[in-house]
């Protein structure tokens, strides 16, 4: 299980391409029985693919880090979109556990995300993601 | 779509409440989409076992929600700047979740405006809190 020896922990997912047909996917997903809204722009949340996903993959191979993904519930979530992505960008994406807690017999870990495009040198997604572990079923 | 100008938003102005319901069909597509396939979105049998009422949406893919309502109000989703909110309940497959906002603060110099945003499902229960979002408003009108 995470505890507090794993804070500074670094996972880098480099070279993260936006997609264009991944991202209309993720947009349709989104939008259920309806009409993509946005079409051609990328939908914010498709930070969760190019910034919080690989990064995540990482952290739960992390086998010193131990995450049991039994159960493992979203808590908290915030970004910042400095700038929009566009279709075809290619960003590198990067996270830090920066807090680990232990309440209520479950683990709160935190982890803070970047995306940067070095085309241009510009941040598009920076975001903190607050995860509860909680315990395996019985 | 026009984006709303800076000058013409005011504290106390709501978006257009944006609700939809999350089929499990759409809970699966969201997994796919976005390679998310922890199974208490997929698998009832899981979800019970680990103590929820069955399957539930993803948080993401409600936010996602949420960002739409924000985007149809702003002019597009690339003009929300930030989002933060808790996952306060789950929310089951098949509940219709409504995303609504209102505006907390407008900065004129920097042309973003502050909203309260929540999300609540059609059983009453606040999905999300705490929700706050910046949209970069049009500098013209």
């Amino acid at each position: 299980m995470p505890d507090r020896s794993h804070i500074g922990r670094r996972y880098e997912a480099p070279g993260q391409v936006i997609d264009p047909e991944r991202a209309r996917q993720f947009a349709a997903a989104i939008s259920g029985a309806d009409t993509d809204p946005f079409p051609g722009q990328v939908p914010p949340t498709y930070a969760a693919v190019y910034c919080v996903g690989p990064s995540f993959a990482q952290l739960f191979g992390d086998e010193e880090v131990g995450v049991n993904l039994a159960g493992l519930i979203h808590g908290e979530q915030s970004f910042e979109w400095p700038a929009p992505v566009r279709e075809g960008d290619v960003v590198d994406s990067s996270a830090e556990i920066i807090d680990v807690e232990d309440k209520r017999g479950m683990t709160f870990l935190t982890l803070a995300v970047e995306a940067k495009r070095p085309a241009d040198s510009q941040v598009v997604c920076r975001g903190r993601a607050l995860m509860i572990i909680r315990g395996a079923p019985q | 779509m026009t984006a709303p100008g800076v000058s013409a938003v005011k504290a106390g102005d709501t978006i257009e409440p944006l609700s939809r319901t999350v089929t499990q069909e759409q809970i699966n597509a969201y997994a796919d989409a976005s390679g998310d396939h922890n199974p208490i979105h997929l698998d009832a049998d899981f979800a019970t076992a680990v103590g929820l009422p069955g399957t539930i949406a993803h948080g993401m893919l409600t936010l996602g929600i949420l960002t739409q309502a924000l985007g149809r109000w702003a002019g597009g989703t690339d003009r929300v700047a930030s989002l933060e909110v808790r996952f306060s309940k789950p929310l089951r497959a098949g509940d219709t979740v409504t995303c609504t906002g209102s505006v907390v603060a407008v900065d004129e110099e920097a042309g973003l405006a502050t909203l309260e945003v929540d999300a609540t499902s059609s059983s009453g229960e606040r999905v999300m809190t705490n929700g706050r979002a910046t949209v970069r408003l049009s500098q013209q009108g």
